[in-house]
């Protein structure tokens, strides 16, 4: 006897042949979860709702005239619970069934994923700012606060405090941009050291970034206006080797693990003894190339041991403290990171150059 | 500078490779730029700092190799054969100021032949970029390669009363100088004179009077030593820049005239055109006494933070010409008189590590210590940037100088004049950020990038500081589409509301009460209208709107272009948002949209202004603006959403009612608004 022939007869009389009233509702829901599996379209599920709880015909409603109407009194209650059971079941499993062949049939609809989407654009950063930062945290590494100084500066502490004598050469050489007798746009980063110092006591490792200007007419490797970070750490025990190690291990850090550095005696009127620091070439790592002029070297920074007389001119005992400062163009590094070759697209603003630093 | 192996051979023996001498030359700090071979012989072009006039000399180079390769000296012979009449009997040197010229040593040459030089030393000269002009114009410039000294040789018969009298120039008096340009003197210049006139610009140049022609028959020369900063304000003063002051203006060396002057006359005598007279005029009133100076053994390992044996660094210091006596735990060193660029413990020490090999000092790393510190705003500043990274602004950088006339039209206050700009356009020093701006976008528009978003954080510049304020100020720049055209999208071009919703959207991340809008004091390069004042707790704090249009016609820009400018100040001191959680609400927010009639002229900021701080009121937003016949006249019609949320319990349609009706009455009443039937 198949199940929908089951639903014609009565309970008592199929239980009269053995089994329970749960295992024919277990029947029920077995025969449902077949006829279940082979509806896959809409009008399928609809058929599959009609057969089952269509109102006239349906085989719940046949169950419940056949079975549970017909059931005896004292197996009423159970045969109650079983058929809400079972009308439960189906009306929630029909509805999961629908669910899914809605869902089933939107991965269906096929989309172009090759095609782009609504374009969202976020802004570049400077390379300037760029290497800046990168600069800042190696420097951070190590101890070193970062301040900020002013631009228009005196010419004292641009120069008189920092051992330059008016009359000397060096001073011509800053290619200075005058605003006043004793105002200048300040040429280097290192008067810093003299609004530092004089405002605070050693221990002191700082670094200052900023815009520094010099008469010069722009082309591709100069513009009067460029950046420079002043570096400098006074202690008691300043040395310089503790001056070479620092400008390794940042050169290391920042233009690769291999780099080589090259401490050359140079002269700043501010430092004593000082030096030009080469790095090994980033792009031919010493081989020799176009960037390096073939000589393996590139010529990145000066530095050199703070000297006596500035410190005289800021109220340090040179006896008691040393220290060693350091100055570098940021302009100049990110030209060597990104292989920039004109100064002047740092200043243009023209997004063709900038949105390559998205 | 060029030097010649050949030249330098004749002073010390050295290795065999020029690549090899011009790397140790550049390791103690005579930077070799290039070496290159030019007539079969080598030169070397070497950078020599501005503290060693010792070494812009060929004797001097050879001095630094003979140090480093530690190989004996040979001194450029000086054998003279002399007449016996002595010089003082034909000429006399006097000087009036000792302290602007501490000697003056004269020779005389009698029935000299002018002629061109021997080959030799012609090819030497030109080889080091000098010209050759005559054999006794060429013997000075040859001395001066070869020994540093600059020298100078006087038509003697043309001398007054065969007089030299160094002092200062009297006001009024003229010079035409060697080059033929003719120098109105002042007592701040320091001259050469005869009995009646200036002959020569002390240390930079000689008259032409008195040059060295054909017709000379008689010379004197000199070998003085000038003070430094004297030449250099005079050569500064007179825009003049000659081998002779690039020299004095460092520092000569006081102890070499006569030997200079010496061995010009034993050039002289090799070549031999004439009578050298016995005897140099040696006018020395004195140069101040250099004392020596006290170096620590224990001060040299101190600083440099590696031992240098003792010895070592008695041999670098004799090497150079130093003498150094044992005295109290180090030595008691006496400079040659061609090293003015050391006379303290510290020249020393960078004297002793330049030439033991800065390589050979290991690296350290000073130890760890304390804390670090941020500039006050960096948090601040990062906020504005990564805000308007993500609004899609890329940034740029300009110069800080503009032109007078853009400081006038864009800035607001006096600019800061520059005394010496590079260029005319760049003369005083920003007042604002607008102009670079608008060039920057020009810039763009210009090379087809019609969509751009660009911004600066800058400072600007004005009296009144230490020595002068620089305010931080934001300069925001854009024009095109802020959204481009895509599938299913066509698109948004950037306006005003566009700005100013970036402009908000920035601010909200800082702790400011009230940000509100005005159209009061905007300057006239905006577009009247389109433009408008910032104002942050009421305090104006910027500007922002469309370029003036006629502006923008006059520069060729056929687009919208928007810009605006920030002072940073306000924001810095305002700070950042403190962040703090607020309990999230039970039930969700209702809305209920009122169309409304507007009067014209009644602004959205007077109606939010009106409406106010309401029970639950969430939200006020306008929704939809429009103008048609179907709105009473002078009127406009606005879609007003207003949202309200209670915290734990949902609301009812009366009170929604009730709310909607207040903020209609409120609106009616002040301004005569309609609901629409």
């Amino acid at each position: 006897m198949s199940f929908e022939e089951k639903t014609s007869h009565s309970l008592d009389e199929l239980l009269a042949e053995g089994g329970s009233a749960e295992d024919l509702y277990s029947e029920l829901r077995a025969s449902f979860d077949l006829d279940k599996n082979n509806a896959s379209s809409d009008e399928e599920l609809k058929q599959l709702r009609d057969r089952w709880l269509g109102r006239k015909n349906g085989l719940l409603s046949a169950a419940n005239d056949n079975w549970l109407k017909a059931a005896s009194r004292g197996r009423k209650p159970q045969v109650g619970r079983l058929q809400n059971e079972a009308k439960r079941y189906i009306e929630s499993a029909l509805a999961n069934a629908k669910n899914q062949l809605a869902s089933a049939q939107k991965t269906h609809q096929h989309i172009d994923i090759t095609l782009p989407g609504p374009p969202r654009e976020i802004g570049a950063r400077h390379p300037v700012r760029l290497v800046n930062e990168e600069i800042w945290s190696i420097f951070r590494g190590l101890g070193y606060s970062i301040a900020e100084g002013p631009e228009i500066e005196t010419f004292y502490n641009n120069f008189e405090a920092l051992n330059f004598s008016e009359d000397h050469p060096a001073v011509d050489e800053m290619d200075t941009i005058f605003i006043e007798d004793r105002t200048v746009l300040r040429t280097h980063t290192s008067p810093n050291q003299i609004r530092i110092m004089k405002d605070r006591q050693p221990p002191l490792r700082y670094l200052v970034p900023g815009k520094v200007y010099r008469h010069d007419t722009p082309d591709s490797t100069h513009t009067p206006m460029f950046h420079q970070i002043e570096g400098f750490a006074v202690d008691e025990n300043i040395t310089f080797t503790d001056l070479k190690g620092t400008l390794d291990y940042f050169s290391k850090q920042f233009f690769g693990p291999d780099t080589k550095t090259r401490f050359r005696p140079s002269f700043f009127p501010f430092t004593e003894p000082s030096a030009e620091v080469d790095v090994s070439c980033p792009f031919c790592s010493g081989d020799g190339c176009r960037t390096c002029k073939d000589t393996g070297f590139i010529e990145v920074l000066g530095c050199g041991m703070i000297d006596p007389e500035v410190f005289r001119h800021v109220g340090y005992d040179p006896e008691r403290y040393s220290g060693f400062a350091f100055g570098f163009g940021i302009d100049r590094f990110a030209m060597l990171k990104y292989h920039i070759d004109d100064i002047q697209l740092l200043f243009q603003g023209d997004v063709r150059f900038l949105r390559q630093f998205r | 500078m060029q030097v010649l192996l050949s030249w330098l051979q004749d002073f010390v023996e050295l290795p065999e490779y020029p690549e090899e001498i011009a790397e140790t030359l550049t390791m103690a700090g005579m930077a070799v730029d290039a070496v290159h071979q030019q007539d079969g012989e080598t030169v070397f072009e070497l950078d020599i700092t501005a503290n060693r006039s010792d070494a812009l000399n060929h004797f001097g180079i050879a001095r630094e190799l003979s140090a480093i390769y530690r190989r004996p000296m040979k001194t450029p012979a000086v054998e003279v054969s002399e007449s016996d009449e002595p010089a003082s009997s034909r000429a006399s040197i006097e000087i009036a100021d000792a302290d602007l010229c501490a000697r003056y040593s004269g020779r005389v040459l009698l029935d000299v032949a002018v002629k061109p030089s021997p080959d030799w030393m012609r090819k030497r000269l030109e080889l080091c970029g000098v010209r050759s002009i005559n054999n006794i114009a060429d013997l000075t410039n040859y001395v001066l390669l070869e020994l540093g000294h600059p020298t100078h040789a006087f038509d003697l018969d043309l001398l007054a009363e065969s007089k030299i009298i160094v002092r200062l120039a009297r006001d009024g008096e003229q010079l035409q100088t060697l080059d033929g340009l003719d120098r109105k003197l002042s007592s701040e210049h320091l001259v050469i004179a005869d009995a009646s006139r200036p002959v020569a610009l002390a240390g930079v140049m000689g008259g032409a009077k008195t040059e060295i022609s054909e017709a000379t028959r008689n010379v004197l020369l000199e070998a003085a030593w000038f003070q430094p900063s004297l030449i250099r304000r005079t050569a500064r003063h007179f825009g003049m820049h000659t081998e002779a002051s690039h020299r004095f203006e460092r520092g000569a060396d006081v102890g070499a005239t006569v030997w200079a002057a010496d061995r010009i006359a034993h050039l002289f005598g090799q070549v031999g055109f004439g009578t050298l007279l016995r005897g140099v005029i040696d006018t020395y009133p004195g140069a101040a006494e250099r004392g020596n100076i006290h170096l620590r053994a224990a001060r040299i390992g101190r600083l440099l933070g590696a031992e240098v044996p003792d010895e070592e660094v008695l041999k670098i210091l004799e090497a150079l010409g130093f003498v150094a006596e044992p005295a109290d735990g180090g030595w008691k060193v006496t400079p040659p008189s061609h090293r003015l660029d050391v006379d303290r413990e510290i020249d020393l020490i960078e004297e002793v590590a330049r030439i033991h090999g800065y390589h050979k000092f290991p690296m350290t790393l000073p130890p760890a210590f304390g804390g670090t510190e941020e500039p006050p705003y960096a948090r601040e500043e990062a906020e504005v940037r990564s805000a308007l990274r993500s609004l899609g602004y890329d940034e740029t950088i300009s110069y800080s100088f503009i032109s007078e006339e853009d400081a006038s039209r864009f800035g607001s206050w006096e600019p800061v004049a520059i005394r010496n700009p590079v260029s005319e356009p760049w003369s005083v020093m920003r007042n604002t950020a607008v102009p670079s701006m608008l060039k920057a976008l020009e810039r763009n528009l210009n090379r087809s990038e019609p969509d751009v978003r660009l911004m600066e954080i800058g400072r600007l510049y004005r009296a009144g500081g230490d020595p002068y304020r620089e305010p931080p100020v934001l300069a925001m720049g854009a024009t095109g589409m802020v959204r481009r055209a895509s599938l299913g999208d066509a698109g948004a071009p950037f306006d005003f509301f566009a700005l100013k919703s970036d402009i908000l959207t920035l601010l909200s991340g800082f702790d400011i009460q009230e940000v509100s809008f005005d159209a009061r004091e905007i300057p006239a390069f905006y577009a009247a209208g389109n433009s408008a004042r910032l104002l942050l707790n009421g305090q104006a704090a910027g500007t922002l709107g469309e370029l003036d249009l006629k502006l923008a016609e006059a520069r060729k820009i056929r687009q919208p272009v928007y810009l605006a400018e920030i002072f940073l100040d306000p924001l810095w001191q305002a700070g950042l948002k403190s962040l703090k959680y607020q309990k999230l609400p039970n039930v969700p927010a209702v809305h209920r949209d009122l169309s409304l009639f507007v009067p014209e002229g009644v602004s959205f900021a007077e109606i939010r202004a009106t409406v106010g701080q309401q029970d639950d009121l969430r939200g006020l937003e306008p929704i939809e603006i429009f103008r048609s016949k179907q709105v009473p006249e002078g009127c406009y019609s606005l879609l007003l959403r207003a949202i309200w949320q209670k915290d734990s319990e949902s609301m009812t349609d009366e009170e929604v009612n009730r709310y909607a009706g207040h903020i209609v009455a409120s609106l009616s009443k002040a301004f005569g608004i309609q609901q629409r039937g």
